[in-house]
């Protein structure tokens, strides 16, 4: 065998695979340095989705006329002097491999001035070759034109996506960046358009609008919160604001724009029981971490952190979210144009949508206004802090949902959404003394896969806490012993099988989630179902149950447990206010 | 048709078939009762399918026929009529009955009887025989036991086993068994095995009089049914297939603790514990604690809850074994008590994860195996 020390070019153009993915990942290395830089401004211009050209240019500091050579070298940095800086890094880039890796897959050019000297310096680089220094008149900063990305490794050219998904992951770049640095000017143009722009006034919430839409970005809470030195703030999507996939949890770490699955996961956890099963949370949560507590340097893109003690942050996360979900979870309301005799399906299809409110027919030509500003300001206030107000039972509708008033108008309650919670409540309070279970007259024996086996075997002891003891009875065999008394009433083989599920399809980032995951399914059945007549008493109970719970506006399961219409919707409904 | 009844009758037997109308049904004859001129007398019926009530009133019958009329309806009217003839006639074309009462002539639209599903005619021959008094203490004493969950539709029935003169119910829930054993004034034949509705039997207990009448049931073939025949009231329920628990098994051969009480102050503790257990579990203690030469023993049975408080209540007891500490669902205690006739009860226990045995003292053939409860660790 003969083995060869690869030639400079092959291995350049090897790791630059690593940090050079596809034309956003130049973008994202670019603009990093200029922020490092001290850039207060930076413009970024993009043709045929960055393969054609990517430009960026910013107003940092600069890099020196003779030192622009080097600074094209493997491994040349001028934020870092030796390994110890690497445990405590404040820049965003450090490993001086963007340039280089960027330089040898394009035909590249920079062009950078500071502000004591002069003149500027170009050296223009084809496929990380060539590199002469010349002389030239520009402004303070540095421009960099990437043409041709990819030009040379075909390969990597073929396996791009298709154009408007490039074009999408820079804009996601840029924009995540801008929401970070808000007091950076930035100016992101595809294809001679500018399709995003910040003022750089430091208004994140500005920037929320671009990134979402006006709209969520007035209802995104605020989260504000920290321990020890690690600050955690950000947005967050109220329950009612939800998206089908993890794509709009961002976090940034110091600045950088990290995707993390532990801590979206402990974001999304920290929703649990208010979101629909299959719904995500919206945020942006920017952790500042001391630097020695965080090890950035796992993967040359950097998109990868590891924290010291990852059970804190991650706790810290959720206490964050939580907290600020637990003060803001809004009594959904019927929108004010909806029609009355539409409102039966408005409230069908918010159950079975989620949450867009559905279009459905509007009042009259005045709706287009109301459709643009807030419905009313008198609805905007923000709700009472926690639990729902004191309700009085008036009457149930349609077998499933009770009627009540409050101090604030008129509330439509789920009875089995409502039950859900109160059943979850009681059964997660008994959970912390002791769950009193039933022994089984005769022991039910079930017969379990492999897999399914395992991991029942593994959980025993949490089943055992929940009141279920279960025997093992030979071979993937199980005897059924006991069930949780509040279950009694239910078949335990099917309520056991139902927990079984529940195991496999954790993501398991905590344990103890399962428990609670478990009850949630145990109550959804235990539940009243809608459809069943409650006497007044039996209604009167179940408000008052709800009142006393901790987190009553969602079922487990992040249904709404009731709607709220208020004194100020119904009077404008009836042409008491606000005259049409 | 056309017939005339008394208004009372009408109203009586009106009483106990709409029991069996089906109150939520898409079929829309199954909200209705048959009316049919049958035998000289007139007929009423109602099923939901599952259960069906038929009932046998004297009538004056001139033109016969049938038709079904709606059941709350037909009864809210007939409620109303004065205590006197009723005449009712049918409009065979438009399905019209006209029921006409003294001053008072209605007109009520029906539906056509060949709408409403057939009801079986059964042979009354090799039927075993109830008084009809002693099936309803026996029903009474096991249904309760009986499940509410459909999940396991076989404990939603009660057992029913006659071989020779002798007859067993017994019925379970899962959680706790109710047997009752008793003797027949004449021995079946064939021996029987079936599994019946538990609401099936409580229906019957509700429309059989209370006098000394024979109730004649019987199992006709390969129908899967269950007839219960009486004079003027006919009652059948499908049966439910499947295998009922082996019970016999569950009840516990032997025990370490006998404790003796009175049946009323048991069921008056229980009762007071039920009070405060009933919040979340129904959990209650049943602390056995035997006596010595000095005091007689005692029981106590005390239950707690977060939100209400506790109580705790002494009863006096005839202890033979060793002292015992176990929990129960109070509700089912309170239910078997509730049906033991005898003045003392015995209750039997051997630990705390082993299951309870009430027996009324002096009443052999009668139980009651409760499992106990205990709190998780």
């Amino acid at each position: 065998m003969n083995i060869i020390i690869l030639p400079d070019e092959v291995a350049s153009q090897i790791a630059a695979g690593e940090v050079v993915e596809r034309p956003a990942s130049v973008v994202k290395e670019l603009i990093e340095n200029s922020i490092d830089a001290g850039a207060s401004e930076i413009n970024i211009s993009i043709l045929e989705a960055g393969k054609k050209l990517i430009e960026i240019s910013d107003n940092g500091e600069g890099i020196e006329r003779t030192q622009l050579i080097t600074a094209l070298a493997r491994h040349a940095t001028s934020k870092l002097r030796d390994a110890n800086d690497l445990y405590k890094i404040s820049t965003l880039g450090f490993r001086g491999e963007a340039l280089a890796s960027i330089a040898s897959v394009s035909r590249f050019s920079i062009t950078s001035r500071t502000k004591n000297s002069l003149e500027g310096g170009r050296v223009i680089v084809e496929g990380g070759t060539g590199g002469k220094l010349e002389d030239i008149g520009t402004t303070v900063g540095t421009l960099i034109r990437v043409e041709d990305l990819f030009y040379n490794v075909p390969a990597r050219l073929k396996f791009l996506k298709k154009d408007p998904t490039e074009k999408r992951q820079i804009d996601a770049f840029v924009t995540r960046y801008a929401m970070a640095y808000p007091e950076i000017r930035f100016r992101l143009t595809q294809d001679n358009k500018i399709t995003f722009q910040t003022s750089g006034n430091g208004d994140k919430r500005e920037i929320l609008s671009s990134l979402y839409n006006p709209e969520i970005a007035k209802q995104m809470l605020v989260v504000d919160s920290g321990f020890d030195q690690i600050s955690i703030k950000g947005f967050i999507s109220p329950t009612n604001l939800t998206r089908s996939n993890r794509q709009a949890i961002t976090f940034f770490v110091n600045g950088r724009w990290v995707q993390d699955t532990a801590l979206t996961s402990a974001l999304i956890q920290a929703y649990r029981t208010m979101l629909m099963v299959g719904r995500y949370p919206m945020a942006v949560i920017f952790l500042e971490v001391p630097p020695e507590l965080v090890d950035v340097n796992i993967h040359p893109a950097k998109s990868e952190v590891r924290f010291m003690d990852q059970g804190a942050i991650f706790r810290g996360v959720q206490g964050a979210v939580k907290r600020a979900l637990l003060a803001f979870t809004p009594v959904p309301e019927l929108q004010n144009q909806l029609r009355w005799s539409s409102m039966a399906e408005t409230i069908n299809s918010e159950f079975d949508q989620g949450i867009k409110p559905p279009p459905i027919g509007t009042l009259d030509d005045d709706s287009a206004k109301s459709v643009d500003g807030p419905i009313d300001k008198g609805d905007q206030n923000p709700l009472p802090v926690e639990g729902v107000p004191l309700l009085r039972q008036i009457g149930q509708v349609g077998a499933s949902f009770i009627v009540a008033e409050g101090p604030d108008g008129l509330y439509l309650v789920d009875q089995h959404a409502a039950h859900e919670r109160i059943l979850f409540e009681k059964f997660m309070k008994m959970q912390k003394d002791k769950i009193p279970s039933q022994a089984l007259l005769d022991p039910i024996t079930i017969t379990l896969s492999a897999e399914e086996s395992n991991l029942l075997e593994d959980n025993l002891p949490v089943m055992g806490k929940l009141g279920f003891v279960i025997e093992s009875f030979g071979p993937k065999t199980f005897r059924i012993l006991s069930m949780p008394s509040l279950l009694i009433g239910s078949d335990p083989e099917r309520a056991l099988r139902v927990v079984i599920e529940d195991f496999e399809e954790d993501e398991k980032p905590f344990h103890d989630q399962i428990e609670a995951k478990i009850i949630a399914r145990v109550c959804k059945r235990s539940a009243v179902k809608a459809g069943k007549i409650l006497s007044t008493d039996e209604q009167k109970a179940l408000l008052l149950d709800l009142e006393a719970c901790s987190s009553p506006r969602t079922c487990p399961h992040g249904r709404p447990t009731m709607i709220h219409l208020s004194i100020n919707l119904l009077e404008r409904q009836f042409g008491r206010k606000g005259a049409r | 048709m056309k017939v005339s009844v008394l208004q009372e009758n009408l109203a009586q037997g009106l009483g106990i078939v709409s029991r069996a109308v089906s109150s939520r049904s898409t079929l829309p004859v199954l909200a209705n009762i048959l009316v049919k001129t049958e035998d000289g007398r007139l007929r009423l019926s109602a099923t939901n399918l599952e259960i069906g009530i038929t009932c046998w009133i004297g009538a004056k019958i001139e033109e016969e026929g049938s038709t079904t009329v709606p059941s709350r309806t037909f009864s809210d009217l007939v409620g109303t009529l004065p205590n006197a003839q009723v005449d009712m006639s049918l409009n065979t074309q438009s399905q019209n009955l006209n029921v006409n009462s003294g001053p008072s002539n209605t007109d009520i639209k029906c539906i056509d009887s060949q709408e409403f599903p057939p009801m079986p005619k059964p042979e009354l021959d090799g039927g075993a025989e109830f008084n009809v008094k002693d099936l309803k203490e026996i029903i009474r004493q096991v249904v309760f036991s009986a499940s509410t969950d459909d999940a396991r539709p076989v404990l939603t029935g009660v057992l029913l086993v006659i071989e020779g003169n002798k007859l067993i119910m017994a019925a379970a829930d899962g959680f706790r068994l109710s047997v009752r054993e008793a003797e027949l004034s004449q021995a079946v034949e064939a021996p029987i095995r079936a599994i019946i509705p538990a609401r099936a039997l409580m229906e019957l207990a509700r429309v059989a009089g209370d006098g000394d009448e024979i109730v004649t049931m019987l199992l006709p073939e390969g129908r899967g049914q269950v007839i219960f025949r009486m004079k003027n009231i006919e009652l059948s329920s499908q049966l439910i297939e499947g295998n009922f628990p082996e019970y016999q098994q569950i009840i516990p051969g032997s025990h370490t603790t006998r404790t003796v009480v009175s049946t009323n102050a048991f069921l008056k503790a229980c009762k007071q514990a039920e009070i405060f257990a009933r919040e979340g579990s129904h959990i209650a203690r049943v602390n056995v604690i035997p006596g010595n030469e000095m005091q007689p023993g005692t029981i106590e049975i005390s239950a707690q809850s977060e939100e209400t408080g506790s109580s705790e209540v002494f009863v006096d007891a005839t202890i033979e074994g060793d002292a015992v500490l176990i929990a129960f669902n109070v509700r089912y205690l309170r239910e078997a008590l509730d049906v033991i006739s005898t003045p003392n009860v015995a209750l039997e226990t051997t630990a705390a994860a082993a299951p309870g045995v009430l027996r009324p003292l002096s009443e052999e053939g009668f139980l009651h195996v409760i499992m106990p409860m205990h709190l998780g660790n």
